[in-house]
């Protein structure tokens, strides 16, 4: 079986920052952010502050895992209130706008997986969301927008035939 | 012009609907490929229709190929405006009757010069 590689941290942030330039706007940029190892962010379960927002979307195929989306709620909401063009945007706004947002990243990292794999319907959550344990964290990416982090999470699943780019 | 906008996000739905707007179409909504086909079958005539293709109900594919069979519809214009960008899909896509395909994210301008390029708006769009 011929290993397929998981998404590289570098073409993740490629097209979060093509999404997030196309509707929530290129005035005020994504910017990637480095965390140095050890910094308590970069652990799976780290205690951070607030509400938070996340989003997940699952790619079944050649290549099996999970794309995540996490950002504070006042993140959530000020993008949620830029993609609508709203001065106020309610819980359902913000999930249907994460939830817009991890499937056009989720969708374009499974382009450039090999054929056939297949989308599902995004999955969001008010809080943080917990990742199977038949699952592991194949890349990350940190960014940085409106002084608030943005964070992209990918999983593959141990069964897929991967390797790492 | 009409046009028929299915995406089973309100966000999504809410910029397809504002760039539309800019372009002089009156919208129309729905959120998956039956409750388009509902709206259709009651008397909507959409110019062109922007289709989703990952929806819950009906996908946008099955959508497309419901108004193909229909005698009735087959100068409707259809467009995928989705996140499935591999080649196999938008072959499959295009084989089972859209006219075009655009992948998202997108730009308005991306938007424009498609339905520019299918003659459903003018070249010069008023500003």
């Amino acid at each position: 079986m011929t290993a397929v590689l998981d998404p590289a941290p570098l073409d993740v942030l490629t097209l979060l920052e093509e999404v997030w330039e196309s509707f929530v706007g290129a005035d005020e940029p994504l910017l990637p952010r480095s965390l140095t190892p050890g910094h308590p962010e970069t652990r799976h379960h780290a205690p951070e502050a607030g509400a938070w927002w996340s989003a997940s979307i699952t790619i079944t195929g050649t290549w099996s895992g999970t794309v995540t989306i996490e950002l504070p709620a006042t993140a959530a909401e000020a993008v949620t209130r830029r993609m609508l063009a709203v001065d106020l945007a309610g819980p359902d706004d913000v999930a249907d706008a994460i939830g817009e947002l991890v499937n056009m990243v989720g969708g374009n990292i499974k382009a450039a997986l090999p054929d056939p794999t297949s989308l599902s319907l995004p999955v969001v959550a008010a809080g943080r969301v917990a990742h199977p344990s038949d699952t592991v964290e194949v890349c990350r990416v940190e960014a940085v927008w409106a002084d608030r982090p943005v964070r992209v999470l990918v999983h593959a699943h141990h069964s897929t035939g991967r390797d790492h780019a | 012009m009409r046009a028929l906008v299915i995406d089973d996000s309100r966000v999504m739905r809410n910029i397809l609907r504002r760039t539309l707007a800019d372009l002089g179409f009156e919208i129309a909504e729905a959120g998956h490929g039956r409750e388009a086909l509902d709206l259709m079958e009651a008397g909507l005539r959409p110019d062109v229709c922007l289709i989703d293709w990952n929806m819950p109900v009906m996908d946008g594919y099955q959508f497309v190929v419901e108004v193909r069979r229909h005698p009735g519809w087959r100068n409707v214009t259809l467009m995928m405006v989705t996140t499935e960008s591999g080649h196999n899909q938008i072959v499959k896509a295009l084989a089972a009757g859209a006219h075009e395909y655009v992948i998202k994210p997108f730009t308005p301008d991306a938007i424009a010069e498609k339905l520019q390029l299918l003659g459903l708006v003018p070249q010069e769009v008023p500003a």
